[in-house]
């Protein structure tokens, strides 16, 4: 049941986050994604004081465990925020919650948001529905598969580099990362700042449509944060493609060696063609698609460094050491964060330190700048960019991928191109390989998540792939 | 060998806004620990800063009296250290583009002016304020994300008179603007002072020692008149300053070595993301220049040209803002300027410095002194009336009230007068034989008598020309 269908049918209001809040103890053992699980009793009685007709009511819904809960546990999947107890809720939150959204839980992530897989989430590894023996995908891993698996119609998660669009794909749903200022960012425990959105997992397109209209709008708190008018995304998304000029990004395509992967992908471009859409290659510079994923390293760490220092065991979160005040951060911070962390923060105040900040930082942020005027040309003659997600299905727990391969750096990477960008970006499922889904991806231009949602609604009526659900019991 | 002293000055100022830097929660000085604050100004995970609009303001106001140029496109940086008063483990700073730029004051030093440059007006956040005790460290977060503005001059200052009197200088104007309380022994205003030595026509700067947390004007003075004689000891016997943060003590009167500073502190400066670059409007900063309350120098003009007063007078009144708002508030109920000028400086001020008061604490209504200048002008009450009046003043009383109840109006009636001279020269034929035969004195005795008669309200000086008046028809 997509959240439509969940407030269509007969079942009462109340049992759907009973049902969803069973549901996600069954799964818990096969896919640990789950860290915190909060009572709904108290949301339920809350909800009488709802309008019946709230675009959300009474759909459960889990959150990303960096969105801050007034009173409810929020780690952001690292040891350092163990104990930590939010004193506010992000804007997000009351936002859902006087929608009628009943909050089950708390999902894993990797630690901070830094990380593809879900593998550095404090809890552990969150596993794939399709296949247990594979990654979720991260870092909204936990967020992804309490959707994929049926628990949850809605889930929130945030998208710095891809961490909401891969996972959705290698989980055969819906995922939503709208422009950069659409949604408030105040109370999500950052990654990097200016890369950093919140987005979504929906099982439908129209769930997604509506859920915008929720969380989209200005929010005082976040300067960031736009005055766009929030349209009537839902009613807008029609799924008529009639004359939309899509790009398909060349770059990517060529790469789909996998018959099976590029069969499937030829086939959903020419039924798109066949709507009306007008379908055609386009490439980037490469060289400057090469350089996505070294840009995206060294902005988002220099700013991660900055934004963690306030992790330093003093005024919250776990604390360790006695002697002075150093000694509480230093030994908070060395035990608090994993090393991969540590290693992070390391680049992140190499590239800002004063005497590689202008060749590292300053350079990255200047090669930024040209890539999106880059993705600017293209949608200057285009209405939408589109790509497969990624060359496979979700990779394997042990595997390593080739980090200086091609493939790797282009192919499994360009998706962070929406977050330099700030363009509005989603993943649609729409393919299968070896029986694990794959998402294609589509990026619009800034604020017109419109076009975005019509053309993500045809590729699911044609793929017929809306509310599915991989059942892991 | 002779020297010269180089200082350059950081000042930072708390503005007067109602709210922090980046979170809405109040300022307010003496409140209890930790009850001004919320999540973003204790640096929890997930907030956001937001710009106070009244701060911007604030420090437009300090840029455009001090000459310098301002920057309309506002951008933040974020200062990156750790330590236990901050909590985000950054400050936000303006570290690339400072609000203003280039600009100057003049002070006067034994009455020759100097220029002292600035080099810039920069808008950042408070720290938390810490207490060391005998059991640990104590923080108060009520400070943490007060608006401030870093005012940092060149090194153009060569002695201390010249430092104080600059200190001096920003603090009244940055008073007079509203834009800080300016008060040293509060920490509202807290100067940091880099001082150096060099041989007389040196070009080059000497090793410089910074003083910081000096808690008053005068010991500001005090400690670089110290610090330079140290400095001098230091060099003269053959060795060399060593860069170093002092604070001055001021019981023993010496600067004490607080730590080294051993090569440059990399605070590792970068855009704050969160804050995207802010145009100002044009016309908001013409409003605000507009609008601009009046500066001492501005005031010192005015009270010349439309008082004409005195330049002591002036000085007097511009010294105190609020000694010389009040007079501006008398001046706006009578004309009497350089009688009310008068009164001020030499009635109200002794009898508040005898009580140790400040003017905001007089009960004394600014109409009520102006009401008793015109009744001073027109004669209705004697000088020395006004004495025994201007003290029930003091406790917030009208005058007129005052006069009604002591009865002492001055008989101004001339029929009235008239009558009662015509008495008394009836009464004292001796003194009229005695004025006709050239002893003035018996005027005075006459007008005495006459005082006598109307129980002291006589008015003296209607008084003393109708009795010459009559004295000579007789």
């Amino acid at each position: 049941m997509d959240m439509h269908m969940m407030k269509a049918s007969r079942i009462a209001t109340s049992e759907h986050a009973r049902i969803a809040v069973e549901k996600a103890h069954q799964v818990q053992p096969k896919l640990n994604a789950m860290v915190t699980f909060c009572d709904i009793e108290e949301q339920l009685e809350h909800l009488k004081e709802i309008p019946t007709d709230a675009k959300f009511y009474g759909v459960p819904i889990v959150l990303k465990d960096n969105v801050s809960t007034k009173g409810i546990r929020t780690t952001a999947s690292s040891r350092i925020l163990d104990d930590y107890v939010p004193v506010y809720d992000a804007e997000i939150v009351t936002r859902l919650r006087n929608a009628g959204a009943i909050i089950i839980g708390k999902s894993s992530m990797d630690e901070l948001g830094m990380g593809g897989t879900n593998l550095s989430a404090a809890t552990g590894p969150v596993y794939n529905p399709y296949d247990l023996s594979r990654i979720s995908g991260g870092s909204s891993g936990g967020s992804a598969v309490l959707v994929a698996s049926g628990v949850v119609p809605f889930a929130i998660g945030t998208d710095t580099g891809d961490s909401v669009r891969k996972p959705a794909s290698y989980n055969g749903i819906i995922g939503v990362k709208p422009t950069y200022g659409r949604i408030s960012r105040y109370g999500i425990i950052p990654y990097a700042s200016s890369l950093d959105h919140v987005g979504y997992f929906t099982r439908s397109v129209r769930d997604a449509a509506l859920a915008l209209e929720v969380l989209a709008g200005r929010d005082d708190r976040d300067m960031t944060s736009s005055y766009h008018e929030v349209e009537a995304f839902e009613s807008l998304t029609t799924g008529s493609i009639q004359g939309m000029k899509i790009a398909v990004l060349k770059n990517v395509s060529e790469m789909l060696i996998d018959g099976e992967l590029k069969q499937q992908t030829d086939d959903l471009l020419d039924k798109l063609r066949n709507q009306g859409a007008i379908v055609e290659e386009v490439s980037m510079k490469e060289m400057l698609l090469k350089a996505a994923l070294p840009v995206y390293f060294i902005i988002s760490n220099c700013e991660a460094t900055a934004n963690h220092s306030n992790l330093d065991g003093i005024r919250f979160g776990v604390q360790h050491g006695d002697q002075s005040y150093e000694d509480i951060m230093i030994q908070s911070r060395s035990q608090g964060f994993s090393s991969l962390i540590h290693k992070r923060f390391v680049i992140g105040s190499y590239g800002l330190s004063e005497e590689n900040q202008e060749r590292l930082l300053r350079k990255a942020q200047k090669v930024r700048r040209l890539i999106v005027e880059e993705l600017q040309r293209i949608l200057s003659e285009y209405d939408a960019i589109v790509a497969p997600a990624s060359l496979s299905g979700a990779p394997k727990i042990d595997d390593s991928a080739d980090q200086l391969s091609l493939e790797y750096l282009i192919a499994e990477n360009y998706m962070g191109i929406a977050n330099f960008s700030g363009y509005p970006s989603m993943t649609v499922p729409y393919a299968s390989v070896d029986h694990l889904p794959v998402g294609l991806n589509i990026t619009c231009r800034a604020f017109d998540e419109v076009t975005m949602f019509n053309l993500a609604l045809a590729i699911e009526d044609i793929t017929g792939l809306r509310d599915s659900i991989q059942e892991v019991l | 060998m002779d020297y010269e002293t180089v200082i350059g000055i950081e000042l930072h100022c708390e503005l007067k806004t109602k709210t922090k830097m980046f979170s809405s929660s109040p300022v307010s000085f003496g409140a209890r620990a930790n009850s001004c604050t919320n999540e973003i100004d204790l640096g929890h995970p997930g907030t956001l800063p937001c710009v106070n609009k009244k701060a911007v303001e604030l420090a437009l106001r300090a840029c455009t009296a001090t000459h310098c140029t301002i920057d309309p496109l506002v951008r933040f940086d974020r200062k990156n250290y750790y330590y236990s008063d901050l909590p985000k483990g950054f400050q936000i700073t303006q570290q690339f583009h400072p609000i203003g730029k280039n600009g100057y004051v003049t002070i006067e030093v034994d009455g020759e002016e100097k220029q002292i440059r600035l080099n810039r007006i920069h808008m950042e956040e408070d720290t938390a304020k810490q207490f060391h005790n005998y059991d640990g460290t104590y923080l108060d977060f009520n400070r943490a994300g007060i608006p401030l503005i870093e005012v940092v001059s060149e090194a153009d200052m060569r002695n201390g008179k010249e430092a104080a009197a600059y200190v001096e200088k920003v603090r009244t104007i940055l008073y007079y603007l509203g834009v800080s309380d300016g008060k040293m022994e509060e920490g509202s205003m807290r100067c940091d002072v880099n001082v150096s030595i060099r041989p007389v026509g040196s070009t080059t700067f000497g090793t410089k020692t910074e003083i910081k947390n000096l808690n008053s004007i005068s010991n500001v003075q005090k400690a670089i008149e110290v610090e330079v004689e140290r400095q001098k000891e230091v060099i003269e016997q053959g060795k060399e300053v060593i860069q170093a943060t002092y604070r001055f003590d001021e019981a023993t009167r010496k600067t004490v070595m607080m730590r080294k500073k051993e090569g440059a502190v990399d605070y590792k400066f970068f855009p704050e993301p969160n804050i995207f670059p802010i145009q100002l409007d044009a016309e908001w900063i013409k409003k605000i220049q507009k609008e601009m309350p009046e500066l001492p120098q501005q005031r010192r003009v005015r009270y010349e040209k439309e008082y004409g007063l005195t330049e002591y007078d002036i000085s007097v009144l511009v010294a105190n803002k609020e000694v010389s708002d009040f007079y501006d508030a008398v001046m706006k109920h009578t004309k009497q300027a350089k009688m009310a000028a008068n009164w001020v400086i030499t009635e109200l001020l002794s009898i508040l410095n005898k009580a140790n008061q400040s003017i905001e604490d007089a009960k004394i209504q600014p109409q009520h002194l102006a009401c008793l200048m015109d009744l001073i002008a027109s004669n209705e009450i004697s000088g020395k009336q006004a004495k025994v009046v201007f003290a029930e003043m003091m406790d917030g009383k009208d005058p007129k009230q005052v006069i009604e109840e002591k009865g002492m109006k001055q008989m101004s009636d001339s029929s009235a007068l008239l009558k009662m001279i015509q008495e008394v020269l009836d009464e004292q034929p001796q003194s009229i034989e005695d004025y006709k035969n050239g002893k003035d004195r018996a005027i005075g005795f006459l007008v005495g008598q006459v005082m006598k008669k109307s129980k002291g309200q006589a008015n003296p000086k209607m008084t003393n020309e109708l009795l010459l008046q009559e004295i000579q028809k007789r």
